[in-house]
């Protein structure tokens, strides 16, 4: 590693573990970090595979939904509310994932998007299962072992610990031959088809490795919240990822990470001065359009070279 | 269950494919002509519905007005949006658009929250269309009849318009391929205009025929918007026949699904679409290789 890389790195986890302590809440912090998580996830798709998913939303809350039934109904245990949720969420990915996967371009967006509405409508009328529109609640926090997780800085630092391994995992999956072939297939799809790849294949794997990330933070987000809003759902999830995804700068792994952080912050010091945050968010949005398109990423490195 | 029942709620379905129709066929154009999705579509529909509101509750008590000039308004309205901000996003790749519509759809929306509260307004069934008519088999509402109709005689008009007449191939032709329009030494940004215009007033006038018989509040146009995806999957990506056979299909099935387990009315539709892309991936019209 690069010494200006280990730098970088070891200033995010200085700040990550002082975080907790210099946000306006701890929640907050956490929020931060399901959503970073649930970025990055989402970059593997769109980054690194090119695929403009509008569906992540079903997989966040597959997973919350599953840790919420399974600590509510199954067993309180944490780490098998956990697993739960990965497995699901895979599921959900494999199953949306072959079936749009050989749509391309915004076909595979449309697609995406509505097998994600038909998750939404079932925890929706499911309300035996999920709670419907009021959401899943009281979901319990049991301890962990003898860690108590009642405390908002215990649970901090665990979603710390499963946040940093699985962004690890991730920076792996991306330099590894998946991920480098998946770069490949993005830059141009007919060489590396033609050099042999199978496309669908790659992008499949791409799409699942992500789902399931995006339900783990699904996950933790059920344990920070103690309850499953229906909203975590809803297509607008999905947005909030994209738009993450894409203000952070996409494709850089930890771009989408700088665009959650940004965007949780923001969005909870506007809703402090108004209620109306949705329409300040959306103008931001708009506004994000014609200001920085290499997103903060690209923001960064062009100040950093402006100062060499 | 009665044979009348079925029969009404066939009807039904026509009703809410209908609106599907006028909103797919927007949809459809804009992304024929852009390869973005306007996620914005929804919300500019709850404009519409809201300003036939503003219209008739506090300007002209006249819902023939509003019915006409609300959607000449939108599209206005549409052009300007493109002309002031759209245009400047073409030479980007299609997700800065998507991203800009998907920030215009939460303006609007909490906009519309902001001046009229978010629990929604009230809207009656306009007087002369009130009441029912007997149509020999059943008695059904006048107005749910004359949305039919006038849907109907808007899909046509469209379908003739970009068929039959020559600005209406000029749109097409951009939609196959704008660069070659413009080297043909026509100016395809006018055309880019109209084609936003146009699919902005047909959100609008959708809106206007939904206020009196949906909810007219801040987020109707949301999930609704969602299902014209599915219409538009459907259908075939950039076939408007495939637009309005779609918007019915989806409208029937729900309009079954109510009939046969109401809680899955809106699952069953996501069911279909999945299905259906089984066997025909591109859905009904789709053509190779547009947009993809």
């Amino acid at each position: 590693m690069p010494r200006s890389q280990a730098y970088v790195l070891g200033s995010f986890i200085v700040l990550a573990v002082l975080f907790p302590h210099v946000a306006p809440y701890k929640a907050l912090a956490s929020e931060v970090l399901i959503f970073a998580l649930f970025a990055m996830a989402y970059d593997l798709v769109l980054g690194y595979g090119g695929m403009l998913s509008f569906g992540h939303a079903a997989f966040f809350g597959i997973g919350a939904y599953t840790t919420g039934i399974i600590l509510l109904r199954v067993t309180p245990s944490i780490p098998l509310a956990l697993v739960g949720a990965v497995v699901f969420s895979s599921l959900a990915a494999l199953f949306v994932g072959y079936a749009s996967i050989r749509r391309h371009g915004i076909y595979f967006t449309m697609v995406t998007l509505a097998f994600a509405q038909m998750f939404y409508f079932i925890a929706f009328k499911w309300t035996g299962l999920t709670g419907g529109d009021d959401g899943l609640q009281g979901v319990p926090r049991p301890d962990l072992g003898p860690l108590s997780l009642h405390s908002e800085t215990h649970l901090y630092y665990f979603i710390l610990a499963l946040v940093a391994v699985s962004m690890f995992v991730i920076v792996r999956v991306v330099n590894s031959p998946v991920g480098t072939t998946l770069q490949a297939l993005r830059e141009n799809r007919d060489r590396a088809m033609s050099v042999g790849y199978n496309v669908d294949r790659f992008r499949l794997i791409a799409f699942v490795i992500s789902g399931c990330f995006s339900g783990l933070a699904g996950g933790l987000y059920a344990l920070m919240l103690n309850m499953v809003p229906l909203g975590a759902l809803h297509w607008t999830t999905s947005g909030e990822v994209v738009v993450m995804t894409i203000t952070g700068g996409m494709g850089s792994l930890f771009g989408p990470v700088l665009g959650a952080v940004a965007i949780i912050l923001l969005r909870d010091i506007i809703s402090n001065y108004t209620e109306s945050w949705s329409f300040f968010m959306g103008l931001i949005f708009m506004g994000a359009v014609f200001g920085f398109r290499g997103g903060i990423v690209g923001l960064l490195r062009s100040t950093i070279a402006r100062l060499r | 269950m009665s044979g009348q029942f079925i029969l009404v709620q066939l009807f039904n379905g026509l009703i809410l494919g209908s609106l599907y129709v006028l909103l797919a066929l927007g949809l459809c154009i804009i992304f024929g002509m852009l390869g973005i999705i306007n996620f914005a579509h929804g919300a500019i529909f709850m404009v519409g519905a809201y300003l036939a509101y503003t219209v008739t509750a506090y300007l002209i008590p006249n819902f023939w007005v509003a019915l006409v000039c609300v959607p000449i308004g939108m599209a206005l309205g549409g052009a300007l949006l493109e002309v002031i901000f759209l245009r400047r996003l073409y030479e980007l790749p299609p997700l800065y658009v998507m991203l800009f519509t998907f920030g215009l759809m939460l303006v609007l929306q909490d906009l519309i929250r902001m001046i009229f509260g978010s629990m929604g307004v009230p809207f009656s069934t306009p007087a002369a269309l009130a009441g029912a008519v007997n149509l020999g088999f059943m008695h059904y509402p006048t107005y749910r009849l004359f949305l039919i109709v006038l849907t109907a005689a808007v899909s046509l008009g469209v379908w003739l318009f970009l068929t039959r007449t020559k600005l209406g191939g000029l749109i097409r032709a951009g939609t196959d391929n704008p660069r070659m329009v413009e080297a043909l030494g026509i100016n395809i940004s006018r055309i880019i205009t109209l084609v936003v215009a146009l699919g902005t007033g047909l959100a609008g006038l959708a809106g206007v025929l939904a206020a009196p018989i949906q909810n007219v509040r801040p987020l109707m146009g949301m999930d609704f918007l969602v299902d014209c995806f599915v219409v538009v999957v459907i259908g075939g990506m950039g076939s408007l026949g495939g637009s309005i056979l779609g918007g019915l299909i989806v409208g029937e099935i729900i309009a079954v699904g109510v009939m046969v387990w109401p809680p899955m009315a809106n699952t069953l539709i996501y069911l279909f679409m999945a299905a259906f892309l089984l066997v025909r991936p591109r859905g009904l019209f789709g053509r190779e290789a547009f947009h993809e």
